[in-house]
């Protein structure tokens, strides 16, 4: 079987439509900045009191949906792509690792039942919104711990901050489906983080030269999975950071800290970016055909 | 009656002015709306607001104003999504109807509708637009009518009531609604 799958040729029927980051980057439009009017709400959290509270939780599910699917996919592949060793040279793992890689696969093919149910639930289908293929590229490193730092501490984490924002929208709403679903996910991510810092400490104890380029890959990762900000501590990002889960999954107040700073920063970034882009109105350097996360529309 | 869209290009998103303007002369035609209609598109937002003015301007136009989102293909992001042009369009069209056709007197204005009576009377539209052979996903309007009137079974009878209806007067629909959010 072909190891070190690239992200271009992950298998998908053809009711799926993909994206890059750079597409969905490319678009000028944006929720974010207010008009001369103030039509714009100050805060554009995900609650059941938004206008379009039904289809941005609708779009965020589909977004949980694929990102299961991509991280079903990370996992599997890291339990596959290296042989087993002590770990030491970043061509092989210890056998232990890849038992839990091996579980939080499990874990992960359950949550991709799960959210199709909630997607049907919702009146959502499956392939409705395009698929950002960011959450896998990240699980495509040649270094284990690489994958560890992008996909269980990175990915893992934003599902955290995903899955306690959609828990609380059920709270409020009265969905009995979607607070309950959610929750108990919710429970398997704080494991899963938990996994990838154990995993990334132990391997690199010996090696702070590689843990240290495992921590500056993640801040990296973790910046682009604000999704320019659509996951901040600000009222204007649909999602918010969950602080105290992190702090749960093993997440130290400073690492939460500077998750946070790099939140806020994306979304700065964005607003600048769009705000340039309507005042000059050239949008001639974005690609043709490409879109908006639909993350970013929630 | 005429139909005009604004803009006739787009920056932001590739939309076909010509497609909107053929599929607003169908629903026009299909639900026998007198009156001329302008479209103005805001392509800077993917946000998919839509708005109507009735008695615009020239005095009888019809003035809709539509974020981009409304007609997107949520499955190709910036690309125009017929079906979905559509919908947006009927269901905005349908609410027009219901003012200048009487029995919607003393409908609330847009901005001014409670989000369950905003529900309840898209669900009146949705079903409509269902019956007329457009592609309605009746699981998307149930689970919007029940955010708003409560994951209950009497909140899903009102749902089913509102959808099969034709006919119906404003105080009917909010009834029905009214009678939904409680609590079984």
């Amino acid at each position: 079987m072909r190891k070190f799958f690239p992200v271009e040729e992950l298998a998908r029927d053809e009711r799926f439509t993909q994206i890059t980051m750079r597409q969905s980057e490319a678009d000028p439009r944006t929720v974010l900045l207010a008009e001369p009017t103030g039509k714009r709400p100050k805060t554009n959290r995900l609650t059941p009191d938004r206008p379009d509270a039904s289809e941005a939780a609708r779009s965020l599910m589909h977004g949980i949906f694929v990102g299961e699917i991509q991280a079903l996919e990370g996992a599997g592949r890291t339990c596959f792509d290296f042989e087993t060793g002590s770990g030491d040279a970043p061509d092989t793992v210890p056998f232990a690792l890849k038992l839990d890689m091996a579980r939080q696969a499990w874990d992960e093919a359950r949550h991709v039942e799960i959210s199709v149910k909630l997607s049907d639930w919702m009146g959502s289908e499956i392939g409705q919104f395009a698929e950002n293929t960011v959450l896998f590229e990240v699980a495509c490193s040649n270094d284990p711990v690489l994958r560890l730092a992008g996909v269980n501490r990175a990915l893992e984490g934003l599902a955290i901050d995903v899955f306690t924002t959609m828990k609380e929208f059920g709270d409020m709403a009265g969905d009995p489906y979607l607070e309950f679903c959610e929750d108990w996910m919710l429970a398997d991510e704080v494991t899963h983080v938990k996994m990838g810092s154990d995993w990334l400490r132990r391997v690199t104890e010996n090696d702070p030269e590689r843990r240290k380029n495992a921590l500056e890959f993640q801040s990296v990762v973790d910046k682009i999975f604000s999704f320019g900000g659509t996951r901040s501590d600000s009222n204007e990002s649909p999602i918010g950071l969950a602080r105290r889960f992190r702090e749960l999954a093993g997440f130290t107040n400073t690492e939460v800290q500077e998750i946070a700073d790099v939140s806020l920063k994306a979304l700065e970034e964005r607003k600048a970016f769009s705000a340039a882009s309507l005042n000059d109105g050239d949008t001639e350097h974005s690609e043709t055909g490409t879109g908006t996360e639909q993350l970013a529309d929630a | 009656m005429s139909v005009t869209v604004t803009p006739e290009a787009f920056r932001f998103v590739q939309f076909d002015s010509g497609t909107v303007t053929r599929v607003a002369q169908e629903l026009i035609a299909a639900l026998g709306i007198d009156r001329p209609v302008h479209i103005e598109i805001d392509e800077t937002t993917p946000l998919g607001r839509v708005r109507a003015t009735i008695g615009a301007a020239d005095g009888d136009a019809i003035a809709i104003s539509v974020e981009s989102g409304a007609f997107e293909d949520s499955r190709r992001p910036r690309q125009q999504s017929e079906a979905a042009t559509a919908v947006s369009l009927g269901r905005i069209l349908l609410r027009v109807r219901d003012r200048l056709h009487g029995g919607f007197g003393e409908a609330p204005a847009d901005d001014d509708l409670e989000l369950r009576q905003m529900a309840a009377w898209e669900t009146y539209c949705a079903g409509r637009l269902a019956r007329l052979g457009l592609h309605v996903n009746q699981q998307r309007w149930l689970y919007n009518f029940r955010n708003r009137h409560g994951f209950t079974d009497t909140a899903d009878a009102g749902f089913h009531q509102l959808w099969a209806a034709d006919g119906l007067t404003w105080g009917e629909v909010d009834a029905i609604s009214t009678a939904a959010t409680v609590r079984s």
